[in-house]
């Protein structure tokens, strides 16, 4: 009766830990955003419901590639509150805790906030709301200040740039000033301790300058995976890509290569420590010493003639031994795969009008990857600033050029 | 196995059975209480509050009230954001309208001068004065005594794995003639929150 009881709390316990689905990311590198969208819709409605968030995220980064602006818009704000709200329920704690981690809602690793806020900030932005943007970066760079790895807290140069951006075009000049300064102070700091890019990047220098601005998604950011003996450890491996820079062209000349403004693998592997790692860590010591302690008795049962002390060695060892099997030391490596591996900047003083914007994606050695070159229209207004993001994805701007209700060019204009 | 042990092992795997049977919830709630979401952030019932304490206040300062036949026209503009949450200031700004358009009636004239409004009025008008349409008596456009406008701003501390917000939303009516700041108040609000070792 004892072990079936036990037998029971240990499929309670597993039947609590969530179980995703591989992303089809074959299908995402190749452009495929009506797979991705069929996808992650289908994970929100029939999926693991504790896994919301993280897949609202990707939906709606598909929508943003598929110019489904104010959609992908009203998915990421969501998303991100729910992401930093911190009223967690006694029983999902306790479940967490004394179970598997991933039984856990998805809030996100501090990264994945700030990357939730650099997009739902740039959605604001594009809908001329450029004070809602800027609380969005701001939220973002919250998040990366709550990284326990405190050194490495604030290094993220891309959201104060474009929180002090959103600041000029809501005419807020002092706080713009704050904000360029910290986002040159966040590159430096971030390309000395590791990440990629230039300390003395020109769009740092001149932060203010240009009325094109393009943002650009590179390549496909980090892997999260399990390591340790119990797999109690979260660590995470770059998913390496080609394409490493990008080139920008307008009417045939070029405006110039793309700087990375964050380096996407680095920001995750200076998270820091958490607090469930510690936990996680004490959880996996117990179910080896369980284990351990289960063979043992049940070894030292079965060598003795004494009937009763017989029983009891091995009613202690099946008893240790289910609760090694209860303990869930494995750590929640739920992730946001489509993210890129770096977002890259490019602002340009350029004619006001319409455009042909060419974009060409390079390898690190200058090499001009055509499968991912793209070609957008673009309109830069008489006032104000033109604000476009692309991805190092194939034929999505033949997708664009393609949709009736958002024509070539998109919607993605910000008018003064 | 006695009884007793049988119940000891039942009530030990009592917890994990309700983690595993948790039920879901879906129901009405009172728009002034809070709700078990949570979060330190402005709520339906900071909005309705704030809503109520503006409009009373500028009905018993009186400026809206005009001395002469005219009515005194106003319209309420835009609610900038200076915090770290998003905020859908149309929900507020709506929300102060209609307590102020209940409790003001025809005393006064609100103005729509909201993007859409002001398209859809332009639009008309020209339909009129072309005869496409039929209309009454021709008017020009009203012009406006004062302009409502408001900031949010915040304060956030943290403190491990303490954090608290605070915020001020402060509203202000400007006479559009002198440039006078006509009225002003605030609504005052702050949260305090612990995160969980689970999001940490």
């Amino acid at each position: 009766m004892a072990s079936r009881l036990l037998l029971l709390g240990t499929l309670l316990l597993a039947a609590c830990a969530s179980h995703e689905p591989p992303v089809p990311l074959d299908r995402f590198l190749a452009g495929d955003l009506d797979a991705m969208r069929e996808f992650f819709d289908r994970e929100i409605r029939a999926g693991n419901a504790n896994s919301g968030a993280l897949y609202l995220n990707q939906l709606a980064g598909v929508e943003l590639l598929d110019g489904r602006l104010e959609s992908a818009r009203k998915k990421f704000d969501a998303a991100g509150r729910f992401m930093n709200n911190d009223n967690v329920s006694g029983s999902e704690e306790f479940a967490a805790i004394w179970g598997a981690e991933s039984s856990k809602a998805w809030r996100g690793d501090p990264y994945e906030k700030a990357m939730n806020g650099y997009y739902t900030g740039i959605l604001y932005w594009m809908a001329d709301q450029p004070d809602n943007g800027r609380a969005a970066f701001r939220r973002g760079l919250n998040a990366d200040s709550e990284s326990e790895g405190e050194k490495f807290q604030n290094d993220f140069a891309l959201l104060f740039w474009l929180a002090g951006r959103a600041s000029v075009r809501m005419g807020l000049r002092d706080d713009a000033e704050a904000y360029f300064r910290q986002a040159s102070e966040a590159q430096v700091f971030a390309v000395t301790h590791g990440a990629r890019g230039n300390p003395e990047a020109r769009i740092l220098r001149e932060p203010a300058r240009g009325n094109l601005i393009c943002l650009v998604d590179m390549g496909l950011g980090p892997e999260k995976y399990p390591d340790g003996s119990d797999g109690e450890l979260a660590r995470f491996r770059a998913r390496r890509r080609p394409e490493a820079q990008a080139e920008v062209f307008l009417g045939g000349q070029s405006l110039g290569r793309t700087e990375i403004l964050v380096d996407v693998p680095y920001q995750a592997a200076t998270r820091g420590g958490t607090a469930m790692e510690g936990i996680r860590k004490g959880k996996a010591v117990f179910k080896d010493l369980a284990t351990i302690g289960g063979i043992v008795a049940i070894s030292r049962g079965l060598d003795t003639n004494d009937s009763s002390a017989r029983n009891t060695s091995i009613g202690i060892g099946i008893g240790l031994l289910a609760l090694s099997l209860l303990t869930r030391a494995e750590a929640d490596v739920r992730h946001w795969t489509t993210l890129p591996d770096t977002v890259q900047v490019l602002a340009a003083e350029v004619p006001p009008g319409r455009h042909v914007l060419r974009i060409e994606f390079q390898d690190a050695f200058g090499n001009v990857l055509s499968g991912l070159t793209q070609e957008w229209t673009v309109e830069v207004p008489v006032s104000g600033e033109g604000v476009y993001y692309f991805r190092s994805l194939p034929g999505i701007d033949r997708r664009a050029a393609l949709r009736a209700e958002a024509p070539v060019g998109t919607a993605t204009e910000v008018k003064s | 196995m006695g009884y007793t042990k049988h119940l000891t092992l039942c009530l030990a795997l009592l917890p994990f059975l309700t983690v595993s049977c948790k039920g879901t919830v879906d129901r009405r709630i009172d728009p002034d209480e809070p709700d078990a979401v949570g979060g330190a952030v402005l709520d339906s019932q900071d909005i309705r509050a704030m809503a109520d304490k503006m409009s009373r206040d500028i009905i018993a300062s009186g400026i809206l009230k005009s001395a002469t036949p005219e009515r005194t026209s106003f319209y309420i503009t835009g609610l900038r954001n200076d915090t770290s949450d998003t905020i859908d200031r149309e929900i507020v700004l709506t929300k102060i309208r209609t307590e102020l358009a209940k409790n003001l009636g025809r005393q006064v004239k609100i103005l729509d001068r909201s993007k859409e409004g002001m398209e859809e009025i332009q639009r008309e008008r020209a339909a009129k004065r072309a005869g496409a349409v039929t209309s009454g008596e021709l008017k020009g456009l009203a012009g406006s005594d004062y302009v409502l406008k408001g900031t949010i701003k915040e304060r956030m501390k943290q403190a491990g794995k303490l954090k608290s917000v605070y915020y001020l939303v402060t509203f202000e009516l400007t006479d559009l003639e002198s440039g006078e700041l006509s009225w002003t108040n605030d609504y005052e609000v702050k949260f305090e929150s612990e995160k969980s070792v689970i999001t940490r």
